[in-house]
């Protein structure tokens, strides 16, 4: 589903307020869940108190949807610019400084074939298998020189 | 684990207009980051003031309208930044834009920096030893 702009608008700027009133919510959270919550404040000093812990990973998780959400609004708006899961595994390689961001064609090759196999993968997934490919090719050639 | 990209001057002209050749590329980069957020406990991207006057950023113009709706944070360039900028500047002899955010990635709090440039040469520079991922576009 792609959102109205004035929407995404609107929660952009309720993110961006710096208006410190807070309220009691109703939110019912699963027991177990607020207790591992307070433990990790606690035990693991991730946050200051398990509502600072709530409110943050609300906000990041928020952050995130919208981002998705105006991407694919450009994306539905621009259809020539929806990435391939191969421009998307680039993208990932780069993003980690792998040298398979610079063998496009391989990572075509790993994308077409992972896909045929597994139709819900992720750019992860093609790395793996190129990358396992050239594993695979480098032993190859290194047997084949031993012989 | 928290990360923040930070973009520089093209960065930031690429992502905003749909014509630019590397559109694609920093849309596609911005795209699989954000995917992978939700793994991290904090991720965030961000653009160094400096850079955004570099770049003619004005979130109050129509023609931002797309970019500003990515939430890319602004770093302002307040008198820490200022400070470490004009040292920076001096040492490695770059641009006000590229100390900003050469401040930017020595000072930020998150254990993992990643910047999106189409200079990585400066961007080691401005670093001064401080690790950082570079996204050469």
């Amino acid at each position: 589903m792609s959102p109205d702009n004035d929407v995404i608008d609107r929660i952009n700027a309720l993110l961006d307020s710096t208006d410190p009133e807070t309220v009691n919510t109703s939110m019912r959270i699963p027991k177990p869940l607020r207790e591992a919550a307070a433990l990790a404040v606690s035990e693991l000093g991730v946050a200051p108190s398990a509502t600072v812990l709530a409110a943050n990973a609300l906000r990041t998780l928020l952050e995130i949807v919208v981002r998705e959400a105006v991407l694919e609004r450009h994306f539905e708006a621009n259809p020539e610019l929806r990435p391939t899961l191969a421009d998307l595994a680039i993208a990932a390689a780069e993003l980690d400084g792998s040298p398979l961001a610079q063998q496009p064609e391989l990572i075509d090759r790993a994308a077409a074939e992972v896909q045929r196999r597994h139709p819900g993968a992720d750019p992860e997934d093609v790395l793996l298998w190129a990358e396992a490919v050239e594993s695979c090719k480098a032993n190859e050639t290194a047997e084949k020189g031993a012989a | 684990m928290n990360s923040i990209i930070l973009l520089d001057n093209e960065a930031v002209q690429a992502l905003a207009d749909k014509a630019h050749s590397k559109h694609r590329r920093v849309l596609n980069e911005v795209l699989v980051a954000n995917r992978r957020a939700t793994r991290a406990l904090s991720f965030g991207i961000a653009v160094p003031a400096a850079v955004r006057v570099e770049a003619g950023w004005d979130r109050t113009a129509a023609a931002w309208a797309f970019v500003n709706q990515l939430r890319i944070a602004d770093i302002p360039l307040d008198a820490r930044h200022a400070d470490a900028a004009a040292s920076i500047r001096q040492r490695a002899q770059v641009s006000v834009a590229d100390a900003h955010l050469g401040a930017a990635i020595q000072g930020a709090e998150a254990d993992h920096v990643t910047v999106i440039t189409s200079d990585p040469r400066d961007i080691q520079r401005v670093a001064e030893g401080r690790r950082v991922d570079v996204v050469a576009i």
